[in-house]
């Protein structure tokens, strides 16, 4: 019954999508335009199609009807609702019947949100966009489908994979991260539309931004979230490993993060047009490439799915998806015409234009990295690795010139620079940054003791400086300067109008703030930037690390922090059982914090998973994590092996995502639309959107 | 630059096609495995039995079969019945010794007494043994011939003595 | 597949009793004993080195890495050991040589061409004005002169030149 009905869903929505995508396409091309009626109407029964048949199969998995397949492979009556209903996405077939209903939910809001607007380009991205989707329902309907019937249902089914019920993170983490995703198909299709148009005005240039800004903040959430989940239930103390499936979500980020920045200069100088309709191309074909990599089996990874059968299809897809791509920038480039040259490097333009160069090189770097074994298995049958070393000495030096960068930009002018102001602008946010040193370094050599036991010199403290220090120290120094440029930019403005217009403080700083808002916006996110980099750099270069197996009662030392063995203790919830080493942790001023079942380190046993998965400790602080995992544990001995870690810093990394969040609405919130840019079809050339 | 830059891109995604398409039949979980060929590396360790020192050396001119497994590992354990039954077959053309790791010798013990103790196991109390001969999970198991040269290695557990019978083949003659 | 030992050691912890690994060298023989061990991929678990995962095999092949260190073996001994065994899988750090240094290089090559195209157009800038034509058709302001037809287009566009 179930069966029936949601598979019935999927093959309606796959109809409306294919009607939409041909209607839409056909039409579009031809110009006839009082055709769009019927395409905004197939995009809302896709939608509504989609969503429904998510909807069943959150139904079928409320019931436990096994005679669904996907509910037999992971459903259970042993695990929690809430979990029942997450597993909606814990594998592969559920993930892509979720990925439909988000799809039907960002088309649906895209063809509402313009519904009167935007003649001119709608049918043609709309049918780029059912296109993608055609795909995408083709996919559920036949190489993952979901719904297909089990003859005889049996009374109990495995539950979803266990490192997924480990941690509330995993509710959100996922959608967080298909919502990225799924959400490219939109600036993809605005962006194809005007390529098949020919022309890419001004008006045409809103939604692009800011449907690209909308999945670009999910997909930082996602991410973050991951980074995150990863942190507090893999248990190895790390938050970021390279791994393929961690890089194909990296990539799009990168790549719409180029984009988000081309386009001011889009805007404000009427150039880079193919190049920023290529981001946004790319971007999306870089999230195909990511579910591919995921869901391939081809890729050796903590968080893939297991092997399948829709890889081969997968890749046909991404064939004609980047052929089309090519062609389309080819065939069509040539219309979409700068109208203005670059000046010079030094000034606003041209480090927006480096900006974009790193931001691209690093996404080669990532992908280039994450596919060579693959290459050189195939030219070579040679079996290599491209791991963290690799990728952490490519990437350093990039993410330190994009933080440089960061603060660069916002200090140069549009058009060409004035030398001597620049020096004076530069003066302050540059001192301080190198001032920002001088603590670390005397810090450090405070901590410092010589390996071999002698004396203690400075000479010697230098020498022995790891590439690490020197590294966060570098980084340290530049967070400081794109800080104080930051907020200089953010309250320079208000302080202008407090002396001149003689306005309080607060009126100066939010009339200001909502006169830019984009920007001030774009400033919020990158305070947010800067405090997930300064976060890595201090809990990867600063981190403490300790081991000990530990008999009741011993401490284990690691850095101010002791953590004492309480002995061991066992659980039961309903789908686990778990043993927990009670641990007591004390603090620099010896203020003790006792963690007891549940909230210790625990090896959590799954009914139908053979291998115990493990739980960190992780006692979260402002300035620092005491991180302590179970390794091991001997129950008649009374014995635990501990790795325990303090990361300084380390939360900042995730306790940035509301000034990722905070920043991205105050850029997307509406200007209050001034007459002719948003209504009008056509602009007049030159006429700025936005008010940067 | 017009013509060539769509050409050039094209290629591209062609080799990357063709380098996704070339993954399809790859386990990506695969750990590569170089020592086929080689000689086995020598070991010293005891038997759990007799707690006697057991080399490998002194097997030279018979053919040996290494399984590598752990008490802890379900496959190892459903594989325990085929070896045995191998061993029992191949008893007087081969040497079969299993090499107990990342365990210990209590449990191994008790398996051994519950579950049939046919053929030597010997204890490596720090997987010594396992690293020197690459091993990259449980089971796993070795054919050396009489010259004592790696004779390829099953890294799956068996299922069934045929597939045993096959690689005895390799080692026998 | 021995998904067992896989997933479990992956995770950190198998039913694998414990076991202590060896008692670390003096700092500067271990701090070594740690900086190879970064570099070798752990042949157990899911592309992770063996001084960072947690897996008891993990344990095991880094104090072979120490063993190997207190024989006061050089690096390239000490890789060509693992390489032995696992072949050049083993490096988490790809080798320079041959078709690697694609994956080295290619990310320079293009930082390096995508700078000299920068500077060459803010040089060309200098001498060259945008044309008005062009700004208007890409405008879409003036729609007698857009054509659908793309090779059309090619023509008109490859005509301007």
């Amino acid at each position: 019954m179930n069966s029936t009905l949601g598979y019935g869903l999927v093959l309606l929505g796959l109809g409306f999508a294919a009607f939409a995508a041909v209607v839409g396409l056909v039409t579009g091309m031809t110009r006839r335009e009082n055709a769009l009626p019927w395409v905004q109407r197939a995009v809302y029964g896709f939608a509504a199609s989609m969503i429904l048949s998510n909807l069943v199969m959150v139904k079928a998995l409320l019931e436990h009807d096994f005679s669904v397949k996907y509910v037999s492979q992971v459903g259970s009556k042993a695990t929690p609702t809430i979990f029942t209903i997450v597993s909606l996405w814990s594998a592969l077939e559920g993930s892509i019947l979720f990925w439909g209903a988000i799809m039907g939910g960002y088309l649906l809001a895209f063809t509402l949100t313009y519904r009167k607007e935007h003649g001119r380009y709608m049918q043609l991205s709309l049918g780029v966009m059912a296109a993608v989707a055609t795909f995408f329902a083709f996919l559920i309907a036949g190489p993952a489908n979901p719904w297909g019937v089990v003859a005889n249902p049996l009374s109990d089914g495995p539950g979803p994979n266990p490192l997924l019920q480990n941690h509330v993170l995993m509710i959100i983490h996922p959608p967080m991260l298909y919502l990225g995703y799924v959400g490219m198909t939109v600036p993809f299709g605005i962006a194809a539309g005007a390529l098949l148009r020919g022309e890419l005005g001004d008006a045409w240039l809103v939604p692009l931004r800011k449907w690209t800004l909308v999945p670009w903040l999910f997909l930082s959430i996602g991410i973050i979230l991951g980074s995150w989940w990863a942190y507090a239930v893999l248990g190895w103390g790390g938050y970021w490993a390279w791994d393929p499936v961690e890089n194909a979500s990296f990539m799009p980020w990168l790549t719409a993060t180029a984009f988000v920045h081309s386009t001011m200069v889009l805007e404000r100088k009427k150039s880079l047009k193919l190049w920023t309709i290529a981001l946004a191309l790319g971007s999306f074909v870089l999230t195909i490439i990511g579910t591919f990599m995921t869901r391939s089996g081809v890729f050796n990874s903590v968080h893939s799915f297991t092997q399948s059968d829709i890889g081969p299809t997968f890749l046909a897809f991404i064939a004609v998806i980047l052929v089309f791509c090519v062609l389309l920038l080819t065939v069509r480039g040539h219309l979409l015409v700068a109208e203005s040259n670059l000046e010079t490097v030094v000034s606003r333009e041209g480090s927006i234009l480096v900006n974009n160069l790193v931001f691209v090189a690093l996404t080669f770097t990532v992908l280039l990295g994450t596919l060579f074994p693959l290459v050189t298995e195939a030219l070579q049958d040679k079996k290599i690795s491209v791991g963290e070393p690799y990728f952490n000495t490519m990437a350093l030096p990039l993410g330190l010139l994009m933080l440089f960068l960061m603060g660069v930009g916002p200090m140069l002018p549009w058009g060409k620079a004035d030398p001597k102001v620049l020096r004076q602008q530069f003066f302050i946010p540059g001192g301080l940054g190198i001032l920002t040193l001088l603590p670390v370094v005397v810090w450090r050599y405070a901590a410092w003791e010589p390996l071999s036991g002698g004396e203690k010199t400075f000479g010697g403290f230098v020498s022995a400086m790891r590439s690490g220090d020197v590294m966060a120290g570098i980084t340290f120094g530049l967070g400081t300067f794109v800080t104080v440029v930051t907020l200089r930019e953010m309250f320079l403005p208000a302080q202008q109008r407090m002396s001149e217009a003689k306005e309080s403080f607060f009126t100066a700083f939010v009339s200001s703030a909502s006169r830019a808002r984009r920007r001030f916006g774009g400033y919020v996110v990158h305070l947010g930037i800067v405090a997930i980099i300064l976060a890595v750099a201090a809990s990867s270069a600063y981190k403490i690390a300790a081991e000990r197996t530990l008999k009741v009662g011993e401490t284990l030392k690691v850095g101010e922090y002791g953590v004492r063995f309480d002995g061991l203790t066992n659980g039961k919830e309903p789908h686990r059982e778990w043993v927990a080493a009670n641990i007591t942790v004390t603090g620099p001023g010896g203020e003790e914090k006792r963690h007891i079942g549940a909230d210790a380190p625990r090896m959590n046993y799954y009914e139908r998973s053979n291998d115990p998965i493990g739980s960190p400790m992780v006692q979260e602080m402002v300035w620092r994590d005491v991180y302590v995992s179970l390794r091991t544990y001997d129950g008649k001995a009374q014995t635990a092996t501990f790795n325990a870690w303090v990361f300084p810093l380390v939360g900042w990394i995730w306790y940035a995502i509301p000034l990722l969040v905070l920043g991205t609405l105050i850029s997307l919130w509406p200007q209050r639309k001034t007459v002719a840019t948003l209504k009008s079809e056509a602009p007049a050339p030159n006429a700025a959107t936005g008010t940067t | 630059m017009k013509r060539v830059g769509p050409i050039i891109a094209l290629a591209i995604i062609g080799l990357l096609i063709f380098v996704l398409f070339k993954a399809f039949g790859n386990d990506p979980h695969e750990v590569p495995f170089l020592l086929n060929g080689k000689p086995a590396p020598n070991f010293k360790i005891k038997r759990l039995d007799t707690d006697q020192e057991v080399t490998l050396e002194q097997f030279k001119g018979r053919p040996i079969v290494l399984n590598f497994w752990a008490t802890w590992c379900g496959p190892c354990k459903a594989e325990h019945p085929v070896l045995e039954y191998a061993w029992k077959k191949y008893e007087k053309d081969a040497v079969f010794l299993g090499i107990v790791f990342e365990d210990n010798e209590q449990n191994t013990k008790r398996f051994l007494a519950e579950n049939g103790w046919s053929f030597p196991q010997l204890f490596d109390p720090k997987s010594t043994v396992a690293v020197d001969y690459g091993v990259s999970g449980v089971p796993e198991t070795y054919f050396i011939t009489k010259e004592g040269i790696i004779q390829g290695k099953v890294a799956a557990p068996f299922s069934h003595p045929m597939q045993i019978d096959a690689r005895m083949k390799g080692i026998l003659q | 597949m021995t998904l067992a030992l896989l997933v479990s050691l992956m995770l950190g912890q198998g039913y694998a009793p414990q076991r202590q690994g060896l008692d670390p060298l003096e700092a500067e023989k271990e701090a070594r004993v740690m900086r190879l061990g970064k570099q070798l991929r752990c042949a157990v678990c899911q592309g992770v080195s063996i001084a960072d995962s947690p897996a008891s095999m993990a344990r095991a092949q880094l104090d072979k890495v120490r063993e190997l260190v207190s024989e006061n073996k050089s690096d390239e001994e000490i890789y060509a050991y693992f390489i032995e065994r696992y072949g050049e899988w083993v490096l988490l750090q790809p080798t320079t040589g041959g078709l690697n240094s694609v994956l080295w290089l290619g990310p320079l090559a293009l930082l390096g061409i995508g700078l000299i195209v920068i500077v060459m157009q803010s040089k060309k800038s200098a001498v060259m004005l945008p044309m008005p034509q062009t700004a208007a058709a890409a405008e879409g302001a003036s729609p007698a002169p857009t054509s659908d037809d793309a090779l059309l287009a090619q023509v008109r566009a490859d005509q301007e030149k």
